[in-house]
């Protein structure tokens, strides 16, 4: 009898422990998987040939999505702690918001005029959107998903960054081939001359690059002494992006990207890209640097250590991303 | 239903009305040649008549790929490069010839678009050039 009762305590101790396993398990798969969502690395492709945005999956480089945005989509910038996506739609003249949790278009923010590029603050509070058409700054509040500030610039405002040391918002006028460089509260700071067709910008530190379009060359301009340096690149350069004293060049004449040693001021590599290739972005993380090509509606990805090309996806057409377009 | 298909349809009529901004034009091509990949890339390097619109900015040979610049000016397009590519055919004996153009409108500013500055404009005038240029290179290779 009581041998029995023994026995079948043990019993439910062990169906118990079967249960609790097996719960444990799908808790930790649960939130694992969430984990892992949370925390994927992805690039926002817009397609202004089919007013769409591919979005990449950068750790397994499979597409996941196609969203349909507004018309011709072509600027963008990622809020990364907030998860939000803006993009900038030059033939509809609005901006679609994608939540980068679940990748759903969450908002459409009318313009009434084409938004060229976009960035925003440190702060994530607001998103700065150069106005080709008007040459003005528009400044959209987060919070209230509208436009609050618009500021008249220079002619032709066409890149736009945030230099988060200084909190600068620095625009490139394309046509006037100059630089402007305003604080927060939208005071000019310096007005700088850069070469011909200057177009797409990074900024970090105490530094801005911008690629001269025409000039097939890169600026560089220091933000506490105003000096300047220029570099060599391959034809029509659109974009630039520096990580470790090494700058990527997209040269879109050349269909190749210049990898050039701000140091030792020579260029270590050329590698051959898509066909014109446009805008790139890197991902430190995963090691990547991330080429939109126009003309084969694709994207290149290179492996930033061997500088070998890792793949090339085929995106929706004309694939642009002008801005910041990985989600890190 | 047919409330909601009739304001879809307003909807994307009203954008395509106001459709605008700095939108590079694509037009791209093909043509399948009765040449290897091999014949038709030296041949299109020895060809001459492209000249008349645009010169050569480079060959690629490890890539069969050319690349133009324009040098015509009377026309109603501008920023115009191009790139001619030779790829493979079926068969060793054959092979396709890919032109793609970029270029963009003559009317840069805000609407409205005078008329015959307009993106239809501009893509018009480039297609008259890469379909009739590819079938004038087609019979020049094949001819040879």
């Amino acid at each position: 009898m009581v041998k029995q009762k023994k026995l079948s305590i043990f019993n439910l101790k062990t169906s118990n422990l079967i249960i609790l396993t097996f719960f444990l398990i799908i808790l930790y798969l649960y939130f694992s998987s969430n984990v892992k969502k949370d925390h994927i690395s992805k690039a926002y492709i817009t397609n202004q040939g089919d007013n769409t945005v591919s979005i990449i999956d950068l750790e397994t480089l499979n597409t996941l999505d196609t969203l349909e945005v507004g018309v011709a989509p072509l600027g963008i910038t990622i809020l990364q702690k907030k998860k939000l996506v803006f993009i900038g739609n030059v033939g509809s003249d609005d901006i679609s918001v994608i939540d980068a949790v679940n990748d759903r278009l969450i908002k459409t923010i009318k313009l009434g005029t084409a938004p060229l590029s976009l960035t925003s603050n440190s702060e994530e509070t607001e998103v700065y959107v150069t106005d080709w058409f008007k040459n003005n700054v528009l400044t959209i509040s987060i919070e209230q998903m509208r436009v609050t500030n618009s500021l008249n610039v220079g002619i032709t405002p066409s890149g736009i960054a945030y230099n988060k040391k200084h909190q600068y918002q620095v625009i490139s006028n394309r046509d006037a081939n100059t630089l402007e460089i305003y604080t927060k509260d939208h005071n000019l700071v310096k007005k700088i001359e850069t070469g011909n067709h200057p177009f797409g910008i990074y900024t970090e530190g105490d530094f801005v690059y911008v690629a001269n379009v025409y000039d097939d060359s890169v600026s560089i301009i220091n933000l506490v002494d105003w000096s300047t340096y220029e570099f060599l690149v391959g034809a029509h350069p659109y974009n630039v992006r520096v990580h470790n004293k090494v700058a990527y060049v997209t040269n879109t004449v050349d269909d190749t990207i210049t990898i050039y040693d701000l140091d030792s001021k020579k260029t270590i590599k050329t590698l051959d890209t898509g066909e014109t290739p446009e805008n790139l972005d890197l991902n430190i993380k995963l090691n990547l640097v991330v080429v939109t090509n126009w003309g084969s509606d694709s994207i290149s990805i290179f492996d930033i250590q061997t500088l070998q090309l890792l793949k090339e996806i085929k995106t929706g057409a004309q694939s642009r991303s002008f801005g910041d377009f990985i989600l890190q | 239903m047919k409330k909601i298909i009739f304001t879809l349809l307003a909807i994307l009529f009203s954008t395509l009305a106001f459709s605008h901004g700095p939108t590079p034009q694509k037009v791209q091509e093909s043509v399948t040649i009765a040449a290897s990949p091999e014949k038709t890339w030296e041949a299109l390097k020895n060809y001459s008549a492209f000249e008349k619109i645009m010169k050569v900015r480079s060959f690629k040979d490890k890539l069969m790929k050319a690349k133009y610049e324009l040098i015509k000016t009377d026309v109603p397009f501008s920023d115009y490069n191009a790139q001619i590519r030779v790829k493979k055919g079926e068969n060793d004996n054959e092979s396709v010839v890919q032109w793609t153009a970029r270029f963009y409108r003559t009317y840069k500013l805000n609407p409205p678009i005078p008329e015959g500055q307009d993106d239809a404009t501009a893509v018009a005038a480039v297609k008259e050039i890469v379909g009739p240029g590819l079938a004038g290179f087609k019979k020049s290779v094949e001819s040879q």
